[in-house]
């Protein structure tokens, strides 16, 4: 009976804001809009978030705010957009952290990452890197795997759960090596060791790692994406040794389930501009990160795709956070 | 030679009227909100990178990197006037020189911190210049087993830092070491002592413990005893320090600044151990140890100093690594990338206009901090007579404001509340809160490492004295240890030999 009751209430509720979101859709924006960014501020989806919000503003006439709510692996800021008023002022900078990973690793689910998001636009696909310290006799993603199932060895992550773990422990599941990982708190400590050659092996984001790689300070071994990296052609893929390895970060944005699909395609619309803007392409660019400026329903399909992907990954890998 | 030419080149680019005026309201801007109890750098520059976009890459990095000294000039403001330190380093400069401007020595105690951040700060940036790129390679020897020994000798002198009893000293660290692990494994992914609360997953937030034991504490012992606290304000002495003053001050400073330089450098946590580091130092070479904790000049002048010069020098992992040595400079790397600029070693040859500009520009920045600091301490201390009922409102609500503002996360307002309480619990038992502070933040990365140290080592402990810079390092924490228990021991025999005696 309180199960009707609530149930009945819930949909009046959607109902109502259904009608007032629909009046207010038509002259969407009005005022200023959020951009959650769920990480700290300075790190590279904070970068991205920055550049587009940017853009947008232009395309919107009306100014996106940038806010940063990091901590807990990117939960506490999806979660405060899950929550929010779903009339499009308050949208959400998602990755592949906050859309695939931490609802798979999460034991306490505190977001449902299909159910209480309305899909935007995936903005870029960012690759990964394999990497090494020069003095690490191996110039090879195959030398690599060799050396590992001769001797032990370790490799550095921005920490446990991330995008760089996990693509590491699908490196170590599909080549059948044991490398022992070694977290860090972020990229840039863990970038710090392997410099040093602390750690010989690390799993990077491509533009973080970038000019390291440029300078001849780190030795990149293979890139995570299918394809090669366009700022880096002379770096292999590591699917040419290991066909069907694929990992990549991505940036997409979400507005709260049930925002308006006038307003959605509002947003989309705006996103999809500021991606083509000749400015944007040259950042992204130097910023190593493809371009995709989807519709959102490409995303929502994206987003089913990568929760399959990493799903066995996750469970292979045996990480759970509580 | 390369380097004057390089540097001509730097003050050339830094002297421009725009890029002044960008400095200017950089350290203007720092000095504020260092002075507003809690709105630290990290905040403010996070509200104006929006604003950096429309400017060009080297004057915006000017002005942030501006704002960031700035606040370090102005956090030891209300560390000394009123308690309230907004970071790890100006904690160590609220221990005495809140004392000093108890005892109506508030003017000196600001201005010893001023010229003392200058000088550390044109003496840090002149290490920058000269030796960014070798001081880097030095920095890369620091693995997991070396900062576990650093951190060991930070908390071997943290114990120093008590002015009463060593065993309360101890407590306190080993609360402060608890209180360190709250928030998530990074090994397991375990969330520690979290009480189910996501907002504490990342830890508890180091501005709102240490405004709450210091700072909240402070004011709920205030309002306690109205009365000494009205005797306290009326009684202001000169403000500039006298011939005598400065020559106490000359050693400390000087110390200081070598202690903090070569910290600074360490990106994986080594410029938070300066200011503590250097107390210690003082202390242990004071002619009148008893002092420190009671207004010494020397507690002042050392670690402000050394805080500086830290601040200084933790730019060289920025500038020639790419890689951040604490948040602020996360976000300047964040502003590079914005700008278009791709951080990393490459900087320096790629860029050479905005690394030398840059460098040039803390020189001048700190320039303009003393100039504008110095006068304005009569105003800072004429504070100090507005009648504490107006003052307290509004020292509890502006922090309240930047505990906020560092994260949005109601919590650490929730935290501030209950380390008020704690603080003046302890106030009242007479713990000191300083032990506690250093535990808090040594106490995570004393852990991070000895777990990293033992995975790399593969669960072999002799990895931290067969490795030459940490054994180094241990043998440093011993003769401390020995050096600090010595006296104590002696005492106690002294008092066995005289009760036998008698």
């Amino acid at each position: 009976m309180i199960l009707t009751l609530t149930r009945r209430a819930l949909m009046g509720t959607a109902l109502a804001f259904g009608l007032a979101g629909a009046a207010a859709a038509q002259d969407f924006p009005d005022r200023a809009i959020t951009l959650v960014i769920p990480f700290a501020a300075g790190g590279s989806t904070d970068v991205v978030g920055r550049i587009v919000a940017d853009r947008m503003s232009q395309e919107l006439g009306q100014q996106i705010v940038v806010q940063n709510v990091g901590g807990a692996g990117g939960s506490l800021g999806a979660q405060q957009v899950a929550k929010a008023d779903a009339d499009g002022y308050t949208i959400l900078m998602g990755t592949v952290a906050t859309h695939a990973l931490n609802p798979l690793i999460l034991k306490q689910k505190p977001y449902d990452p299909v159910a209480d998001f309305a899909p935007v636009s995936l903005l870029v696909l960012v690759p990964n890197v394999l990497a090494v310290n020069p003095a690490l006799p191996v110039n090879t993603v195959q030398e690599l795997i060799d050396l590992a199932k001769k001797e032990p060895l370790a490799y550095a992550s921005s920490g446990n759960g991330t995008p760089l773990h996990l693509s590491g422990e699908l490196f170590k599941t599909m080549a059948g090596v044991d490398i022992t990982h070694i977290p860090y708190k972020g990229s840039g400590p863990a970038l710090t060791d392997v410099l040093g050659n602390q750690v010989p092996v690390i799993f990077d984001n491509l533009p973080s790692a970038s000019s390291h790689i440029s300078s001849g300070k780190l030795k990149a071994l293979g890139v995570t994406t299918a394809e090669r990296a366009p700022s880096f052609p002379d770096v292999p893929a590591i699917a040419e040794t290991l066909p069907g390895y694929e990992t990549y970060s991505w940036n997409a944005l979400f507005a709260p389930a049930g925002t308006p699909p006038e307003v959605v395609e509002t947003l989309a619309s705006a996103a999809k501009t500021a991606m083509a803007d000749p400015a944007v392409v040259a950042r992204m660019a130097e910023f190593s990160a493809e371009i995709v400026a989807s519709g959102p329903e490409e995303l929502a399909e994206h987003v089913k795709a990568e929760m399959t992907k990493w799903e066995p990954v996750v469970v292979e890998a045996n990480v759970s956070l509580d | 030679m390369d380097l004057l030419s390089n540097l001509a080149m730097g003050f050339s680019v830094a002297s421009s009227i725009a890029n002044l005026g960008f400095c200017l309201i950089g350290v203007i801007l720092g000095t504020l909100i260092g002075v507003l109890p809690g709105i630290g750098a990290t905040a403010t520059i996070a509200m104006l990178l929006p604003i950096t976009f429309q400017l060009e890459p080297v004057s915006s990095l000017i002005m942030l990197a501006g704002i960031y000294y700035g606040a370090q000039y102005g956090g030891s403001t209300t560390a000394i006037l009123i308690n309230m330190p907004g970071e790890s380093s100006s904690a160590v400069t609220a221990i005495d020189g809140y004392q000093m401007a108890r005892k109506g020595r508030a003017g000196t105690a600001l201005a010893t911190a001023a010229i003392g951040s200058f000088f550390a700060g044109s003496v840090a940036t002149f290490l920058v210049a000269l030796f960014a790129p070798p001081l880097t390679a030095v920095a890369l020897q620091f693995g997991a087993a070396e900062y576990f020994s650093l951190m060991v000798l930070g908390l071997v002198m943290s114990v120093a830092l008590a002015h009463g009893s060593v065993l309360k000293a101890l407590a306190m660290v080993v609360l402060g070491l608890l209180l360190g692990i709250v928030g998530t494994d990074i090994y397991t992914g375990t969330p520690r002592f979290t009480m189910g609360i996501t907002q504490f997953a990342d830890g508890l937030n180091f501005v709102a413990v240490a405004i709450g034991v210091f700072g909240f504490a402070e004011i709920l012992r205030n309002l306690e005893d109205e009365h000494e606290r009205e005797v306290m304000t009326r009684n202001i002495n000169r403000l500039f320090p006298s011939r005598q003053e400065f020559r106490e001050m000359a050693g400390p400073i000087l110390r200081g600044t070598g202690i903090g330089s070569v910290l600074g450098i360490l990106p994986g946590g080594g410029a938070i151990l300066a200011s503590f580091a250097s107390y210690t130092m003082e202390k242990k070479l004071s002619k009148t140890p008893e002092e420190f904790g009671k207004g010494a000049l020397a507690g002042v002048a050392g670690p402000e100093s050394a805080n500086n010069a830290g601040a200084q020098t933790s730019f060289i992992p920025l500038l020639t690594l790419g890689i951040p040595a604490n948040p602020v400079m996360a976000l300047m790397i964040g502003a590079m990338i914005i700008q278009g600029i791709v951080p990393g070693p490459s900087v320096v040859t790629d860029q050479p206009q905005l690394f030398w500009g840059i460098i040039a520009s803390m020189w001048i920045g700190n320039l303009m901090l003393v100039v504008l600091n110095l006068p304005l301490i009569g105003l800072w201390v004429k504070l100090l007579t507005v009648p504490y009922y107006v003052l307290f409102p509004i020292i509890m609500a502006m922090s309240a404001i930047g505990v906020y503002s560092v994260n949005g996360n109601p919590y650490d307002l929730f935290a501030v509340a209950f380390f008020g309480l704690l603080g003046y619990i302890m106030s009242k038992l007479r713990f000191e809160p300083a032990p506690l502070l250093l535990g808090f933040v040594l106490g995570p990365l004393l852990e991070e490492n000895l777990r990293r140290a033992m995975i790399l080592s593969r669960g072999d402990p002799t990895t931290f004295v067969t490795r030459p810079i940490s054994a180094g390092l241990l043998v440093v924490s011993l003769i401390v240890l020995v050096l600090v228990f010595l006296p104590q021991i002696r005492k106690q025999r002294d008092e066995v030999f005289t009760e036998s005696e008698g």
